[in-house]
């Protein structure tokens, strides 16, 4: 059942993995996370968020050792890590759970996405609509292969950017002694920042399905670890603008404290800022959708072993435009990014350490059994 | 057959911009100022204006002096509850969709900041149709009057109020727009406050700063000298002018002052908290007085005027202490600079804290003629 070594043709070059990573973790939870790291924390948000980010690089460690550990084994991704460690059956199980979570990882940034353009611009856009003709391009994308996901990383990368320096407009509104003073809460309010912070950092978890189709995977640890400090830093420096630029009260009041940032940007042709910000969000969006969707097509070909990836995709897309469309209000979307979230921190805090433990015991064994 | 559904997809998109409502230019009618006059009993009459793009009558613009197809309708009223969108009650009298995107001034009458503003503030919070640049203003008068009043200049109502109070900002004026007033108006221990503007025959004129306390109205800062005091407590003054009346009758003006405020909080939890400001200014004297010789204002006027800034800051924040208003935010002041601050106490211990200024004043330069010994 392992699938043959990847072509060279498929593969992309290791620094991709700092864009990739990057740019999963950046998705609709940067548009509100700051309120939620303040909720518990208030003026000292930016240090669980901080905390995360480290956390994030540790979890990552753990996942290249794993992965580099399965080397001699067989293909390096958790599909048929799933299978060798637990045999078929059970493995097969757990790859159905594991692309079912990356499937509610796209579609619920999809749907909360229709939803801010729902609230901010267009009342009137269905998500049918709108998932279907997203599809259609997400489809176009996945059909390129893995070399087409990754350019439209790169591609995203550059256009996000400049939306992220767009903040620092704000520097002169800000009220720097909101920071102070530092460090005043108790180690269990820093705890549940953490907690709460966790769903925004999820994304970089991928890389244990696409990890074969990078070109001299052992450089690409250092790029990961780049895109992870990346993200890291631009959550951390947007939490502490939120906290300088909104006072407490103010910030519990915005369900997208960066949107408001954007909506108090204006410049003399162009009044409203928020328009073109969250327009070009979708940016953030299409990478990511892109690259989940295709880990869940591929998936659903390595489970079956016969229905091939464009086949698959269709039924991935039918789905997705499916629940789009059945989810319809905020509270359902909130419902399922708690849920998330919790099957995020479950997956990458708890599972990846134990699955890491269980490939240490699998080679204890098979040792004992050649001595 | 990529190439085709590339193209297929991309045709979708456009096929998008079919689902929503669109909104053209030409036919919609952009209210810019949208004004509250309370009238008792949760009843508020309210106004809105929509700037009249005619071409014509300019040279040069081609229009020939006929109206364009733009809008024609210039204002419109009609009485509704307290915290009801204006714009939403108003479509019925609107030639075409009114749109409240561009809103750039909010006008309130006392009446309705002493009525309370919680339903408006609230409102505006939750809508996201609105920029956050927009200000909030207090009338002394009738909103109505004001916006349908006519004036010298031909410009729209709501841009000439945008454009006065935008340059008296920059100048005496605190700055206070909406995404500021939010800021003031949902943060602990500080309270917002909003520029008031009065209609004086074909003029408008910026009178002072209104207080807000609890979602009322509580006092005023009045003039462009107690603004500047005001102004200088809270913020950095850029360009700043203080007009100084040194004994009845006699004046000299510093000008183009630079002001820059740090704050210090000693014993912030405790019965009688003690606040220190210093206050750093640099100015230019080009409307002195003759009575004065040059050399005297960079020291005995100078010495002089500090003191009395100092005395007028002090008489301020006391005059806030009094009414238990803080709109320069001591309180969130104390609260940064107090490890574990008591919030609750913060209320009885406001009235008793102990405020301190300190003024250094720099004097650059005196104009250009000067006054010697001998020319006395």
């Amino acid at each position: 059942m392992t699938s043959p070594k990847i072509n060279e043709t498929q593969q992309v070059s290791p620094k991709n993995t700092m864009f990739i990573i990057g740019m999963m973790q950046i998705g609709v939870g940067l548009l509100s996370f700051q309120r939620i790291a303040a909720l518990n924390s208030a003026q000292d948000a930016w240090f669980p968020v901080l905390l995360t980010g480290a956390s994030t690089l540790i979890i990552m460690g753990v996942i290249f050792r794993l992965l580099e550990n399965e080397k001699p084994y067989g293909t390096q991704e958790l599909f048929s890590m799933h299978k060798r460690f637990f045999g078929t059956i059970v493995g097969n199980a757990l790859n159905v759970v594991a692309i079912a979570y990356q499937f509610m990882v796209g579609l619920v940034f999809l749907r909360a996405y229709i939803e801010i353009i729902n609230v901010w611009i267009f009342p009137k856009l269905s998500p049918l609509a709108f998932s279907f003709i997203f599809s259609v391009i997400i489809w176009y994308l996945v059909m390129g292969g893995f070399r087409a996901i990754t350019g439209i990383f790169y591609l995203s990368f550059i256009y996000i950017l400049p939306l992220n320096l767009v903040d620092f407009y704000l520097i002169g509104d800000s009220h720097l002694s909101n920071l102070l003073p530092m460090l005043e809460h108790m180690p269990y309010d820093y705890l549940q920042s953490f907690f709460k912070m966790i769903p925004c950092y999820l994304g970089f978890e991928t890389i244990l399905f696409y990890y074969p189709f990078l070109k001299r995977p052992k450089e690409a640890k250092q790029w990961a670890m780049f895109g992870l400090t990346l993200t890291t830093s631009v959550y951390v420096t947007l939490c502490i603008l939120g906290t300088v630029y909104f006072s407490h009260g103010e910030l519990m009041t915005q369900v997208w404290p960066i949107i408001s940032f954007w909506k108090s940007i204006h410049f003399p042709l162009f009044d409203r800022f928020e328009y073109l910000g969250m327009i070009l969000w979708i940016w953030a969006l299409i990478p990511s959708f892109a690259l989940g969707t295709w880990v869940v097509s591929r998936g659903i070909r390595e489970i079956t072993g016969y229905i091939k990836q464009k086949y698959a995709l269709i039924f991935v897309f039918l789905l997705n435009i499916l629940f789009c469309t059945i989810i319809h209000n905020r509270l359902q979307i909130n419902l399922i990014l708690h849920y998330l979230s919790y099957v995020g921190f479950g997956f990458l805090y708890i599972y990846i350490p134990f699955l890491f433990f269980w490939q240490w015991i699998l080679k204890k064994k098979r040792r004992r059994k050649h001595v | 057959m990529k190439r085709l559904i590339s193209l297929i997809s991309c045709i979708l998109f456009l096929a998008l911009s079919g689902c929503v409502q669109p909104s053209i230019i030409d036919d919609i009618l952009m209210a810019e100022a949208e004004g509250l006059d309370y009238l008792g009993d949760n009843k508020v009459l309210g106004t809105i204006t929509v700037p009249n793009y005619v071409t014509g009558g300019v040279s040069g613009s081609g229009g020939g002096g006929l109206p364009a197809t733009a809008a024609m309708m210039s204002s419109a009223s009609a009485i509704t509850y307290d915290g009801k969108s204006l714009v939403e009650k108003l479509q019925v009298k609107g030639q075409k969709a009114i749109r409240v995107g561009k809103l750039r001034v909010m006008l309130l009458n006392k009446a309705y900041l002493q009525h309370g503003i919680r339903k408006l503030i609230e409102f505006r919070n939750q809508d996201p149709d609105v920029g956050r640049d927009l200000y909030l203003i207090m009338v002394d008068g009738s909103t109505k009057e004001l916006l349908e009043g006519t004036y010298q200049t031909q410009i729209p109502i709501s841009r000439y109020i945008y454009d006065l109070i935008f340059h008296n900002q920059e100048k005496n004026f605190p700055l206070s727009n909406m995404k500021i007033f939010m800021y003031k108006y949902y943060g602990a221990h500080m309270n917002a406050y909003m520029p008031i503007i009065k209609k004086q025959g074909k003029h408008i004129v910026l009178t002072g700063y209104a207080l807000i306390e609890n979602n009322r109205y509580a006092g005023t800062v009045m003039g462009d000298n107690a603004n500047f005091i005001f102004k200088s407590l809270l913020e950095t003054v850029n360009l700043g002018y203080y007009d100084y009346e040194y004994k009845p009758g006699q004046h000299f003006v510093l000008e183009d002052i630079q002001s820059t405020i740090s704050y210090k909080v000693k014993n912030g939890n405790g019965a009688e908290p003690k606040i220190t400001a210093q206050v750093k200014m640099s100015g230019n004297v080009r409307q002195g007085n003759p009575e004065i010789k040059t050399k005297n204002y960079y020291t005995k006027m100078k010495k002089k005027l500090q003191n009395h800034l100092e005395n007028r800051m002090e008489n301020m924040v006391a005059a806030f202490q009094k009414k238990g208003v803080d709109p320069i935010g001591l309180g969130d002041i104390a609260r940064s600079y107090t490890r574990h601050f008591n919030d609750s106490s913060w209320e009885d211990h406001y009235p008793n804290a102990q405020f301190r200024a300190h003024v250094s004043i720099d004097i650059n330069e005196t104009g250009s003629s000067e006054m010697h010994d001998s020319s006395s």
